[in-house]
């Protein structure tokens, strides 16, 4: 897969679901913001309305640390559609320091160098003039 | 109905404490209750309810037709075949589907245009649980006086129709990332369980082999699946996303099934054969609230053992298998979670057991999803068929010598960085 990022994926549709406003104006400042319970100080992903864990809204925004390992990955070599370009590319689900999995594309780094349990920092890709999204990376310390 | 019920487990030595139980509960239960009580144990060795005939369209790729038309020809083979008359049938189960659940009338439509006036219809949205769950519900709305005679119907023309947007998290949270879907989410999933278990394609490879063994001996499969293939076919076949391979999938076609369903008296009362299903056990988003759980585990740990425990039976009584395969990886995992093996000994197991129709365990003895075709979310639909069609010694060259019981499973939807939604399980007795 190429090093680097690639613009040539459709645009997330921003707040189709919740209000994800906090989670998008943070990847703009470079920071991942995620939902965190106050009452039993536990993090979640993909953002909802409620609290995952007490069905309260006693939900706030953090920012996390960026760090995580690989659980698992998958290389994909079938685009979904609007991904043709970017064939073939890392899918994977990487395991936040905050302790939830995200689902991410892995980007500077080649199919052999993934591991599962490889120590990933996020990237984050400007993929139009408002919107960046985040991708992960082996972290550079490990690498 | 009660004296029946145990005259059929006479002899079954694993089910005699069940029955013992059951009696006793049963007799200590006022009339008026127990029609509740029977509900709370659905299945539960009950044989009050009864599968009383099937029907099934030729499965196909991009046939051209569209779901009413293909709901019409399994509405008319029920009919044509089954001593019951349209103005009879006042339940309806119809299952949503990829190419006409845009319509959010889509079960009252259906009933519509099939000239059908329920006084129980229902809309399953639980992809491919929706026939076996269908079949649960219509057995409890059955026994609370709801209707009497039900079909439990699905029909999708996924592969000639448009593929509706299931929307929520994913367009903020998937797309962007271009997981191939279910193909990626299970190639997350072998990808993992290779990391802890080890992956031994061969048992994979074994698994497509058989299947595509019992297409090729089914009329009903997609033409284009219904060619030999090797076990080198399948491990030479496509990475589609690794360690995931073209041979690994279902390919999406069209087509349709419905079983119908009425109370065992009615069927005794019309001549019909009746298959009991005394067992069912469903469960959605498995370990929802901890987010670091292994995929490599899921819903059919619970789901399992509790519809086994329902039926007073236990793995090694189980006479034929038909889980859910949209992937190979889902068979070998539903083996472990269930219990036929211990987690992560899924390859030996398909490696020691001949799981052919003439074998100890026979699999998906249609060719499955993976080689009969899958038609559209009536997939769910496809391997209750065939465990029917064999209870009902109606499996022509493929049909399996003893067979009391089937397993039938379903899995349905898949959510963001888990396995799949809904995982289920059904039991079907003579």
């Amino acid at each position: 897969m190429a090093d680097g990022v690639s613009a040539q994926r459709p645009l997330p549709k921003l707040g189709s679901y919740i209000d994800t406003k906090e989670f998008w104006e943070g990847a703009r400042r470079g920071k991942l913001m995620l939902q965190y319970c106050t009452e039993t100080q536990r993090f979640q992903h993909y953002p909802r309305p409620n609290s995952l864990y007490t069905g309260r809204r006693t939900i706030e925004w953090r920012e996390a640390s960026g760090f995580g390992t690989v659980y698992s990955w998958t290389m994909t070599r079938s685009a979904w559609p609007g991904h043709e370009a970017r064939l073939p590319y890392i899918c994977a689900y990487v395991d936040l320091d905050e302790k939830i999995r995200f689902l991410c594309n892995l980007v500077d780094c080649s199919e052999t160098d993934v591991t599962i349990g490889m120590p990933v920092e996020v990237r984050w890709d400007r993929l139009s003039d408002d919107i960046v999204f985040p991708d992960f990376a082996p972290r550079r310390s490990w690498k | 109905m009660y004296p029946d019920f145990k005259l059929k487990l006479h002899g079954w030595t694993k089910s005699t404490e069940i029955v013992h139980l059951y009696e006793y509960a049963y007799n200590r239960t006022k009339n008026s209750e127990r029609h509740e009580w029977s509900g709370r144990f659905l299945g539960g060795c009950m044989r009050d309810v009864a599968i009383t005939g099937y029907a099934e369209t030729k499965i196909d790729v991009r046939s051209g037709r569209l779901s009413y038309e293909l709901a019409g020809d399994v509405l008319d083979e029920l009919l044509r075949r089954f001593n019951v008359d349209k103005s009879e049938i006042d339940g309806l189960s119809v299952s949503e589907t990829m190419s006409e659940s845009a319509n959010p009338f889509w079960a009252q439509y259906m009933a519509d245009v099939l000239g059908i006036t329920p006084s129980w219809l229902e809309l399953m949205g639980l992809g491919g649980v929706s026939s076996i769950g269908g079949v649960a519900r219509a057995a409890l709305a059955i026994r609370a006086g709801m209707c009497s005679i039900a079909v439990v119907l699905a029909s999708d023309a996924q592969s000639s129709g448009l593929t509706p947007e299931q929307g929520a998290q994913r367009h903020e949270f998937q797309y962007p990332t271009g997981l191939r879907g279910p193909v990626g989410a299970f190639g997350m999933i072998m990808r993992r369980y290779d990391h802890l278990y080890g992956l031994n394609p061969r048992a994979l490879a074994r698994l497509a082999v058989t299947q595509r063994g019992h297409a090729l001996l089914n009329d009903n499969a997609c033409p284009r699946l219904r060619k030999p293939i090797s076990e080198e076919d399948y491990l030479s076949s496509k990475l589609v996303s690794d360690p995931l391979r073209v041979l690994d999938s279902v390919m999406v076609c069209d087509g349709a099934n419905a079983v119908l369903m009425m109370s065992a008296k009615q069927a005794a009362k019309r001549g019909l054969k009746a298959i009991y299903p005394t067992a069912y056990a469903e469960l959605s988003h498995y370990k929802l609230t901890e987010p670091m759980t292994e995929i490599t585990e899921s819903g059919f740990k619970v789901v399992g053992p509790k519809a086994l425990r329902q039926a007073g039976l236990s793995v090694s009584d189980i006479q034929s298998f038909h889980p859910y395969d949209d992937f190979l990886i889902a068979i070998m995992l539903q083996l472990e979670h269930i219990g036929f093996c211990e987690q992560g000994k899924g390859a030996d197991f398909v490696l020691d057991t001949d799981m052919t129709f003439k074998g100890r365990l026979p699999l998906n003895t249609g060719g499955g999803q993976i080689s009969a075709g899958q038609p559209g979310l009536a997939g769910g639909g496809l391997n209750l068929i065939e465990a029917v069609r064999q209870m009902f010694g109606e499996g022509g060259p493929r049909q399996i010598q003893n067979i009391r019981n089937s397993m039938v499973t379903g899995i349905g939807g898949i959510p963001y960085a888990r396995n799949w939604g809904t995982s289920a399980v059904m039991i079907l007795e003579q």
